[in-house]
């Protein structure tokens, strides 16, 4: 329903960056952004941000922070086994999208989730 | 007693160039025991990606990956761990751009085990590869061993 | 800035704002614009707000009173202190709240936030020591709470208690030393529970009462000192993680309540003692990894654990293994048992799947008819640094997909080659009593092969690829002149071709004689390891 805009400009100029390429954008991040590589046509570029893109969930470490894909049918999630937001087609349900509720459930279209 | 390498081929064709024009010809050399001719679409990957094969970003038709390495950052597997990663995800081939980072060619001699080719590239080739994929350009790029013709030797 | 005028009314977006159009509502865009305050002339049909990345270090009361719609709200990236309840009046339709990456030292205590329909709430990347216990108290219907890298020393108990939607909570990257019994007694909705990288050295065995729903539970890099045994009142529990802690035993039957587990992981412990039935009766298991138990001395009874692909034991006290290994594990692709005493092998004749074996650093002296009978599925087969001095002539008769061969420091005084034909590596080095060469038609798809002795190498075309004797020297400078300074020489130049036939005959020839010369055999002959062999 909502369509994520990015507050964050791709390449080094942006405010997370801390050492850059000109072919790679940002190699590094200040401490606490997460890294996350965006393929842009046939580029893949290093951008630093405070939350990872929409389909993409942040994992924080001592020695990086880094953003990876979620799962193919969710929107967002928390980690690559527990949704938080269901593609169009699929229904939230204890973190996971489905194509159909348990039973005792149904389908809202609107929220794309069991209720 | 080492082998010398083979030299690469890189023959490029913009795609909006796909029919009229004339190739751009570059060189490499090729790595780990890797000769061989390839061919698809140029993909750059940034160095710090391949780096777990969770990151299932799937391609569709055939592509040849190009990662230039830079020495500041800090490598997450070793590079012949990179090449083969790269090339499960179904690279037809991998070029690596080691202008930046000279320690490159070292990681991958003492290796034979490549199923296909992963070829070195660097100064004017890695800069004109680089180049394209700065402005985005999409190519194809044909990947052959380059003969090493010699002179006839007239007695 | 106006955005359109509807039925009288004008949807204003602040400027320097980005704003779009969502059917009757809009979204806002504020990010990175150097903002140090909230933009005052906001809407009441937004549903959006991004003012992340800015330069705001105060969210003043009612500041957001007329966004009765708004659903998210990004103020991550900003150098917010504290945020009191006033500040977030009016926000009933708010779903998601982002305030990670700020310098929050506090929550609100006496007045907690007042959002009824927050789902998400992001605090983390703060610098929160507390969680008041009546901060949650106005955000029940809460479902996702991230509190990692902050400076927590303790879990928030109290604070807890008021969210029993919660479904997924990270409190990684704090300084928590130890987990109270009943710590998460009211979160029975709980099914993801971060808690890596902390400093948690013990645990009440109660600890997890009360998480029933509980799937994935992740103790990496922390302090443990003992089995966390108060798991076995997670019946759900799928993924376990307690990697990089201190633990040096599993106790018997350490599992025996989580029948659901997929995967274990409790690499980087010093773990010298597993109970023999530890790892019974896990159905769902698919991956278990023990390195350097060198307590081990039996291999564990796995029985119930049928669907176990990836077998690690490695560096333990194994001296045998069961006969009946492989009827226990039928869907085993990778077992690997290397640096233990193992003496002899079973057959591993129903380990119809098993792609990848090794056995390397053992103390195998032979290979039976039976050993490796109708593994048909095995490509990689180590058995280096054995005392192997016979394997039986049909040995390898059925491995019709082996490719890695690796038996590199054994006694052996023959190999035999039956079913090997598929070869595309075979290591035989330190077999000191292996005089035969092979013909390259053995082995037609060979690309690596390491032999005891360099005259072993010559069938492979390595000696006469090479110019006569007497230019061993002048071979060697020219390649350090070589133009490629930076390139390492890999094959052969043949040195005297006079000819250029046509270039795409000439490319054919490349690729075949590439397959012939692209055999790399070791020790490659030299001057002072001569083609001929030195016995005659």
């Amino acid at each position: 329903q909502h369509k994520q805009i990015s507050g964050v400009s791709s390449g080094c100029q942006q405010g997370g960056c801390l050492t850059c390429s000109d072919y790679n954008g940002c190699l590094s991040c200040k401490p606490r952004f997460f890294m996350h590589l965006e393929r842009i046509g046939m580029k893949q570029i290093g951008v630093c941000m405070t939350s990872c893109p929409p389909g993409f969930y942040g994992t924080r470490s001592p020695e990086r922070n880094t953003c990876t894909k979620c799962r193919s049918e969710c929107d967002s999630c928390f980690n690559k086994n527990f949704c938080t937001r269901c593609r169009p087609g699929f229904y939230l349900h204890l973190g996971k999208c489905q194509e159909t509720c348990p039973e005792g459930l149904v389908r809202s279209d609107t929220q794309r989730e069991c209720v | 007693l080492e082998r010398p390498a083979l030299r690469a081929l890189i023959k490029v064709t913009l795609f909006k160039h796909e029919l009229t024009g004339k190739p751009m010809v570059l060189e490499g050399v090729f790595v780990g025991g890797s000769a061989g001719k390839a061919e698809g679409k140029l993909l750059q990957y940034h160095p710090l990606s391949l780096c777990n094969t969770s990151e299932d970003e799937r391609q569709d038709g055939d592509f040849i990956t190009i990662v230039k390495l830079e020495r500041r950052v800090p490598r997450c597997l070793p590079l012949l761990d990179k090449a083969n990663m790269a090339l499960e995800k179904g690279a037809q081939a991998v070029i690596f751009d080691v202008s930046d980072d000279d320690q490159a060619a070292a990681e991958l001699r003492e290796t034979d085990s490549l199923p296909r080719p992963v070829i070195l590239v660097d100064a004017q080739d890695a800069e004109e590869l680089m180049g394209l994929v700065n402005k985005n350009e999409e190519a194809n790029v044909i990947i052959e061993i380059k003969v090493e013709s010699k002179w006839p030797q007239y007695d | 800035g106006r955005i359109q005028e509807r039925q009288g009314t004008v949807a204003l977006c602040p400027s320097p704002c980005h704003c779009e159009e969502d059917g009757i509502f809009i979204m806002v865009d504020c990010s990175e614009m150097g903002l140090s305050t909230v933009p005052i002339s906001l809407d009441p049909l937004t549903t959006y707000l991004d003012l992340s990345m800015n330069n705001i270090s105060e969210i003043p009361p009612r500041a957001f009173h007329r966004l009765h719609l708004l659903s998210e709200l990004r103020i991550s990236g900003n150098q917010l202190r504290y945020i009191s309840s006033q500040a977030l009046q009016g926000l009933h339709n708010l779903k998601v709240l982002m305030l990670q990456n700020n310098q929050l030292e506090r929550l609100p205590d006496d007045a907690p936030w007042d959002l009824p329909n927050l789902l998400s709430l992001r605090l983390d990347a703060n610098l929160l020591s507390e969680v008041p216990p009546a901060a949650f108290e106005g955000v029940r219907s809460l479902r996702h709470l991230w509190l990692d890298d902050n400076s927590l020393t303790e879990i928030p108990v109290a604070a807890l208690d008021s969210l029993p939607s919660l479904q997924a909570m990270t409190l990684a990257l704090n300084q928590i030393k130890h987990i109270p019994d009943y710590a998460f007694k009211n979160l029975t909705a709980l099914v993801v529970l971060h808690l890596h990288n902390n400093h948690i050295q013990s645990m009440g065995s109660r600890c997890f009462e009360g998480l029933h729903s509980l799937e994935t539970l992740d103790l990496n890099y922390n302090n443990l000192q003992e089995f966390p045994v108060a798991i076995r009142t997670l019946s759900k529990l799928q993924e376990l993680g307690f990697h990089n802690n201190n633990i040096k035993a599993i106790p018997e039957r350490a599992f025996v309540a989580n029948p659901q587990l997929q995967t274990i992981h409790f690499y980087e412990n010093p773990i010298q003692l597993v109970g023999k039935s530890a790892f019974q009766f896990l159905p769902k298991l698919h991956t278990l990894s023990l390195n350097g138990a060198t307590q081990i001395r039996e291999f564990p009874d796995l029985k119930g654990t049928t669907s176990l692909e990836i077998l690690t034991l490695t560096r333990a006290g194994l001296s045998a293994l069961p006969l009946d290994l492989c009827e226990q594990l039928p869907r085993l692709r990778v077992l690997e048992l290397s640096y233990n005493q193992i003496e002899d092998l079973p057959s591993f004749y129903h380990c119809s799947s098993l792609q990848e074996l090794g056995l390397q650093h053992n103390q195998i002296r032979r290979i039976e008819s039976s050993t490796f009978k109708q593994m048909t599925s095995l490509k990689a087969l180590d058995l280096s640094w054995n005392i192997i001095e016979r394997i039986h002539p049909e040995a390898f008769a059925s491995l019709f997909s082996l490719i890695k061969l690796d038996l590199t420091e054994n006694r052996l005084s023959s190999m035999p080659v039956g079913g090997l034909g598929g070869l595309t590596h075979l290591k035989l080095r330190g077999n000191e009593e292996l005089f035969d060469a092979f013909s390259p038609d053995q082995f037609p798809q060979m690309r690596v092969i390491e032999m005891p002795y360099a005259y072993q190498c010559c069938v492979y075309g390595t000696c006469d690829g090479y110019k006569t004797a007497g230019q061993w020297d002048t071979e060697q400078s020219s390649t350090t002149e070589d133009l490629q300074k930076r390139t390492v020489s890999m094959y052969p130049i043949h040195g005297d071709t006079h000819y250029d036939p046509d270039l795409e005959e000439f490319q054919q020839e490349i690729e075949e004689s590439k397959l012939q010369t692209s055999v790399h055999c070791t020790p490659t002959p030299g001057p002072f390891r001569p083609c001929d062999s030195l016995l005659g």
